[in-house]
């Protein structure tokens, strides 16, 4: 498993995408820490504090995290089952190690480059905001999960790319109607998005999304399991 | 000792049925020649031994782990499959670094290097492999099937696409890794490869084993007739006249000449016979030479379509 992670996170480093991500997330987290604390007196009147440094980046992760993820992870397992590794692979190891390695692969890359942005913001908040790294990473690891979970149903990494795009918009817009909505429809859908979570007054509520990450890894190794490769 | 045992395995795809209640049984240490047309069904009967593809009924045992417990023995599995294709930014040493990994081993770049020697692909070892040729993907898929020196070894055409010298090579690689003790299981469309390297063969067609056995048991169930040329010393015209009549009672005669002769019998038995009679009438023979039957002509008694490469 740990060969498949391994090779997996190397991989997400050498896409373009995956550089432009990077650049982008790195640009918006510095830039806005930046910004905040040029207004530092003043959001700390409007009761902000320090918080207020990683409002660029955890702002960026709400809109476009789906986005992020869907594109560099959208192809995980079709892309290779479409070329057909996936059977070397699956001659050596359990399916489970290859789902299981993926997901870890996806995950250590987003834990390396979020922990690497709230490090960017340390010069100036002076300190490491260690509880944002870990609800970002919970909300990162739930499109992860879904990346993984479609590119296990859906052979067709074209379509997977579609559907990520589709999913990327819907989900955020969701997300955030049901705060205005009363529709007892966009609620319901609502659960199964992490905004809800993320934009509910108790924080704890973030750990829920974990729930949703298992979910989607589990149904990925059930349907991965049951394949013909 | 059983390396393989499978007892009524079926595949269906929808209302097609591609392996049909297959049961057979390998021994240890053989090269097992899996033979049939294209679509008889032995790619997909790979596939399931090797958890590629999962059965629609019937069990199977690999070196004593149930088809369920695969992922118990799978270190000692070594697989090529069907199609091969590879990560094209991986250079061949770089498939094998990886795969070993993938398999738990910790093997040295010089063990690696040996085995990409071994299927002579040591030159183009730092090459990437979207500049490899089908043969040397061929031959890559072999090397990484051997990385783990397995008990039990599946190679699935294994030397189609691959140059004439290197198809030698190859042959030599699968003698000696039998050599060394692992069972091998081996499909091809190259009836000559597997008459050449095989223990064992078995004739599969339209889903199901049609016939299985040893080289000499398929001929003597299969074969129809033996044909027997044979070098004697010089006889003259009336001998060789006196020979066709009275040899006639005993084998079919094709031609008596001066210093050679043809004939064609029945079974070995007729064989010594022959040559009894031969000696009895004072002709002193020089050679003789007996054309058994090929495994084309056991797929034509078969009723079996041949494939050659």
């Amino acid at each position: 498993m740990l060969a498949i992670t391994l090779r997996e996170f190397k991989s997400l480093f050498q896409s373009i995408r995956a550089i432009i991500i990077i650049v982008v997330l790195f640009g918006v987290t510095v830039g806005s820490a930046k910004l905040v604390s040029q207004f530092k007196r003043e959001l700390s009147g409007l009761g902000l504090g320090d918080n207020a440094y990683v409002i660029g980046l955890m702002l960026l992760l709400f809109l476009a995290a789906p986005l992020f993820v869907t594109s560099i992870s959208h192809s995980s397992v079709n892309k290779e089952m479409e070329s057909k590794t996936i059977r070397f692979l699956a001659t050596k190891t359990s399916r489970e190690n290859i789902i299981f390695g993926k997901f870890l692969g996806n995950i250590s890359f987003w834990v390396l480059c979020l922990s690497i942005a709230l490090l960017l913001i340390v010069p100036f908040s002076k300190s490491f905001y260690f509880v944002d790294l870990i609800q970002s990473i919970i909300f990162v690891s739930y499109f992860i999960g879904l990346s993984l979970f479609l590119s296990t149903v859906v052979n067709n990494s074209s379509l997977t790319m579609f559907a990520g795009i589709v999913l990327s918009i819907a989900l955020p817009v969701i997300g955030m109607w049901s705060l205005l909505s009363k529709n007892v429809a966009i609620d319901t859908i609502s659960y199964l998005t992490p905004y809800f979570y993320y934009t509910h007054a108790n924080t704890s509520y973030t750990y829920f999304v974990l729930i949703h990450t298992v979910v989607f890894v589990m149904l990925s190794l059930i349907i991965f399991k049951r394949r013909d490769l | 000792m059983i390396a393989l045992r499978a007892t009524n395995l079926t595949k269906q795809y929808g209302n097609k049925t591609v392996v049909n209640n297959l049961n057979l049984e390998i021994t240890s240490g053989s090269i097992f020649g899996f033979l049939g047309q294209n679509g008889a069904g032995k790619s997909t009967f790979i596939n399931m031994i090797t958890g590629l593809v999962r059965p629609t009924s019937g069990t199977f045992e690999i070196l004593g782990a149930a088809g369920d417990s695969l992922n118990d023995v799978r270190t000692r599995i070594g697989v090529l499959p069907d199609y091969s294709t590879f990560y094209e930014n991986f250079t061949a040493l770089d498939h094998l670094k990886y795969f070993s990994k993938v398999l738990g081993l910790k093997l040295t770049t010089e063990e690696l290097k040996k085995v990409l020697r071994d299927v002579q692909l040591e030159e183009a070892m730092n090459t990437k492999t979207k500049n490899y040729s089908f043969g040397m993907k061929k031959k890559l898929g072999i090397a990484q099937a051997l990385i783990n020196k397995p008990d039990i070894l599946f190679l699935d055409e294994p030397t189609s696409g691959v140059d004439a010298n290197s198809i030698l090579g190859i042959h030599s690689l699968i003698r000696k890794v039998a050599a060394e003790g692992t069972t091998i299981f081996l499909t091809s469309h190259n009836l000559d490869e597997v008459e050449k390297l095989c223990t064992e063969i078995a004739i599969m067609n339209k889903g199901s084993i049609q016939t299985k056995g040893t080289m000499s048991e398929l001929r003597s169930q299969y074969q129809k007739s033996i044909t027997v040329y044979v070098k004697h010393e010089m006889i003259d015209n009336e001998t060789q006249q006196k020979l066709t009549i009275e040899l006639s009672k005993l084998v079919k005669v094709l031609s008596i000449s001066a210093t050679h002769s043809e004939f064609i019998v029945q079974n070995e038995s007729a064989i010594p016979e022959l040559n009894k009679y031969l000696v009895m009438q004072q002709v002193n023979v020089y050679r003789l030479e007996v054309e058994e039957a090929s495994l084309e002509e056991i797929f034509l008694n078969l009723g079996v379509e041949v494939q050659t490469a």
